[in-house]
């Protein structure tokens, strides 16, 4: 860069050398080809994705009503809401809580610094990576059907949903995390067992508490919807509201959801400041 | 261990004496005290008051081995190719969300960064990304049923809006944390707002953005199969389809292709993404 600038302002302009372009722009083209042809490949009809313009432009008053209905949340629906609303916070309290206690140890044995065990970690790492790819909404499906509708189901499907996450991002921060005092641990003669109890865990707990404010966010958003399917809470509600088209319940519902998320939101960001 | 402790000066001189080594005292652990035991009456209040009947955890375990031994002990396979081709459907879903949401993200991220937008545009923006976030999908799928009716473009617009909360948010913090040199050069040679943003904070941001929209489409690889459930098409219709119908040799199957091509994606994906953020290092470092 700096050969473009003159060295005096005195002295006679130089012609600007401007530097030669980098090498490999072929790949930024290519690159920039290949998400174009995917795009237009998802707009093929019959193929991909149908855009019919035409019946947006048909529906579209149905749809301004629907949003005429959305900006005037009907009140007096209120005291209804207040149960499922209870509901939807239980079943995200007692999975954030149980997943705390069953990712705990998991973590430990997923992550390379804290078990040297090769083949039980990439069990454990297999295992979790199918967890969570799964999402929780299918996992609440299936378990509906075998334990029964209500807040049963729905907990399971967030703790199994929360420990893939928590795991994930634990063992990844425990793998980051500065060896020194685990390998201290380890020269005084203590197991590695031991070692992670007395050194990894006390370090570790922070970060560990952070994740878990985050799943309980998480959560708090999944489980009001996880009743779609029959697993209790809001989603029950906002099932019903949706087939009889009442969609000033559903603002109704939405604004509650909101509400309760940013604030947990706000409060879990004041709390994770602490921590860290 | 107890040598290097009797190195350490005790804080403040009230430090315990336990044989000849000085131990510092303790900080005042009062507010992680009565977090903590906050945190344990939410618990058991929750655990208390629920409505479930735990009881029927206790058939869980035979129930699980049973309906597993009916999903995977003889998978219908000959659902594989329609199975195969709802995937594509779903994925074909996510992508044209990710790709809808990054053209409206992007300009919206550069107006909400500060250094950037007008003040009020940005603190506006930002409550609509935080609003958009605290919705789950499904429901902005609801509402633009009504619109554009239970096709995969209601599901491609919901992915693409969720996506603006995600991808702005994301965004307006990755310009944020850019190094100020280069919007500075630009400036000092008389650069305009728009060459700003052009030469000084798009060269810097393109890897993180980059890596932000690979990940958004992980996301909304998983949140396409979930948006079946209302019927908009795809995976998620068919495995929702298939369960009511209890034929769980073919939601065995379904299962099994939702968790392949998601891992698949993922790992396709976060390597594409690594590559993109250290190749970008590597280039960094270079003078």
């Amino acid at each position: 860069m700096s050969a473009v600038l003159p060295a005096r302002p005195a002295a006679p302009r130089p012609a600007a050398v401007l530097p030669a372009r980098p090498a490999g722009r072929w790949r930024v083209v290519v690159g920039w080809a290949v998400v174009l042809g995917i795009t237009a490949l998802t707009l093929v009809p019959g193929l991909g994705v149908e855009v019919d313009l035409g019946a947006v432009a048909r529906s579209w008053r149905n749809g301004a009503d629907k949003v005429v209905a959305l900006l005037q949340p009907d009140w007096a629906f209120f005291p209804r809401t207040v149960a499922p609303l209870l509901e939807t916070l239980q079943m995200a309290v007692i999975a954030t809580a149980v997943a705390g206690a069953v990712s705990l140890p998991l973590s430990l044995w997923a992550a390379r610094t804290t078990n040297p065990n090769r083949l039980l970690r990439g069990a454990v790492r297999a295992v979790l990576n199918v967890v969570r790819a799964v999402p929780d909404l299918l996992y609440a499906s299936v378990l509906v059907a075998m334990v029964g509708v209500g807040a049963l189901p729905g907990v399971l499907a967030l703790v199994l949903f929360d420990v893939g996450i928590v795991v994930k991002l634990v063992s990844e921060q425990l793998e980051a995390a500065d060896t020194g005092a685990i390998e201290a641990g380890l020269a005084a003669g203590g197991t590695q067992s031991r070692v992670n109890r007395a050194v990894v865990v006390p370090d570790m707990m922070p970060g560990f508490w952070t994740q878990l404010l985050y799943v309980l966010e998480l959560n708090v958003r999944a489980s009001s919807v996880l009743g779609l399917v029959g697993a209790g809470g809001m989603g029950l509600l906002i099932d019903a509201v949706r087939s009889f088209y009442r969609y000033d319940q559903l603002s109704l519902i939405i604004l509650e959801i909101l509400v309760v998320v940013l604030v947990l939101e706000a409060v879990s960001s004041a709390v994770r400041r602490r921590l860290v | 261990m107890t040598a290097p402790a009797a190195v350490r000066p005790s804080r403040g001189g009230r430090g315990v004496l336990a044989g000849d080594v000085a131990l510092p005292a303790r900080p005042s652990r009062l507010a992680v005290r009565a977090l903590s035991a906050a945190v344990v009456v939410v618990v058991v209040l929750a655990f208390w008051s629920v409505d479930i009947q735990w009881g029927r955890l206790s058939d869980l375990p035979s129930e699980v081995v049973r309906y597993l031994g009916l999903m995977f002990a003889a998978p219908e396979w000959s659902k594989l190719p329609e199975a195969l081709w709802q995937t594509w459907r779903s994925v074909a879903m996510a992508w044209l969300g990710t790709v809808l949401g990054i053209l409206v993200a992007t300009p919206l991220s550069l107006l909400a960064a500060r250094g950037h937008g007008p003040a009020p545009v940005r603190g506006a923006l930002r409550l609509l990304f935080a609003v958009i976030r605290a919705v789950p999908e499904i429901i902005i799928a609801i509402v633009i049923l009504s619109v554009t009716g239970l096709t995969p473009l209601t599901g491609a617009l919901a992915l693409a809006v969720n996506g603006i909360g995600t991808l702005g948010k994301w965004g307006y913090e990755a310009i944020e944390g850019i190094g100020p040199g280069p919007v500075e050069a630009v400036r000092a040679a008389g650069g305009s707002g728009t060459q700003v943003l052009r030469w000084g904070v798009w060269p810097q941001v393109l890897p993180a953005f980059g890596s932000f929209w690979l990940y958004r489409f992980e996301i909304n690889v998983r949140s396409s199969a979930v948006l079946g459930l209302i019927g908009v098409g795809g995976i998620g219709d068919m495995l929702t389809s298939y369960t009511q119908y209890r034929e769980w040799s073919t939601v065995g199957v379904l299962l099994i292709v939702v968790v392949v091509v998601t891992v698949a994606i993922d790992a396709a994906s976060g390597a594409l993404r690594r590559r993109i953020m250290e190749g970008a290092r590597a280039r960094a470092v270079q003078p």
